[in-house]
């Protein structure tokens, strides 16, 4: 029984936890990103499996949270409410070759992040070029270029 | 609130997405009062209240003067913390000291030192006699792993003495 209950606390710990770390907290892995996810990985697998390293242990606490999980991703198909709350919605962040500064502050980001998804996916150079970024809902932006 | 819905940038577009910025600013304040959270946890357990820290090391006497406990209030599921238990009594002789209430419910005692003289089970716990030194000092040094959850209420005494009571919680 405990198995059980310590996944799905995990699991609803670490869902609020990345709720307030922000969408973008991991959406571009940097190479601390990747250590600090290491870490949280390590931390998190000793309150999962306690002090019982048995096989039936592993596998009752990998099936609690796949079963969470693909749970989670069929209430999200039927409510909008649901969906919006977990995977939340995007955001625009520059809009006909503006900044919406007062949206970039509270999203976190910075003009550099912006930029910086402007080279990479349309080899844009300057912002006026840009004719809408999105903070999209996996935290990724992306960037809609200015037709001439 | 309603200054932020009608900033001009702040207000809800519909192309090339449609927007729901009332509900995006509501995302944006829990994160950053999740924020305010987060730094409050690290804070208390900076200060011990996940046990091992400044409000969780205590230290008790009885009323009399002659048992001393020092322990942690609060301890963790699974973790280990020592408990460390001194009694004052007449020199070079054995003295008898009593761990009663839910100690042993909420806790497993991993390791007791000093070994002690003699130990029996009693109707509230167990009875342990320890050999005092030559000023009547006697110490048990006890290491507690925390099986269950939530407060447990014990009392440690000697007859004849003020016992202590303790109250301790358990963490998940």
């Amino acid at each position: 029984m405990d198995s059980v209950l310590r996944a799905g606390a995990m699991y609803v710990a670490l869902l609020v936890l990345f709720k307030i770390a922000g969408r973008r907290s991991l959406a571009e892995l940097t190479t601390f990103d990747f250590i600090l996810l290491l870490m949280i990985g390590e931390a998190t697998q000793q309150a999962l499996l306690g002090d019982d390293f048995s096989l039936t242990n592993s596998v009752i606490v990998i099936v609690t949270l796949v079963a969470i999980d693909v749970g989670l991703s069929l209430l999200k198909r039927r409510s909008r409410w649901m969906s919006r709350l977990i995977d939340g919605e995007p955001t625009i962040i520059v809009e006909n070759g503006k900044l919406l500064h007062e949206r970039r502050r509270r999203a976190r980001l910075l003009e550099a992040d912006v930029m910086e998804a402007a080279r990479s996916s349309q080899g844009i150079e300057k912002l006026e070029e840009i004719k809408f970024a999105i903070l999209e809902r996996n935290g990724k932006i992306s960037v809609i270029a200015q037709e001439d | 609130m309603s200054d932020d819905r009608d900033h001009p940038e702040l207000r809800s577009r519909s192309y090339p997405i449609r927007e729901d910025m009332a509900y995006q600013l509501k995302v944006w304040r829990f994160e950053r009062v999740g924020w305010y959270v987060l730094v409050l946890v690290v804070v208390l357990a900076l200060v011990g209240l996940f046990s091992r820290g400044l409000i969780s090391s205590r230290e008790v006497r009885s009323d009399d003067g002659k048992i001393r406990v020092e322990y942690e209030m609060f301890h963790r599921n699974g973790s280990t913390n020592s408990m460390k238990v001194s009694v004052n009594a007449t020199p070079d002789t054995a003295v008898e000291l009593e761990l009663a209430g839910q100690l042993l419910e909420g806790f497993s005692i991993e390791t007791l030192q000093p070994e002690p003289l003699r130990s029996r089970s009693s109707t509230q716990g167990i009875r342990l006699w320890l050999q005092t030194d030559l000023d009547g000092q006697a110490t048990l040094y006890i290491t507690l792993r925390g099986d269950g959850l939530g407060f447990y209420r014990s009392q440690i005494f000697s007859p004849g003495t003020n016992g202590i009571k303790l109250v301790q919680f358990i963490f998940p």
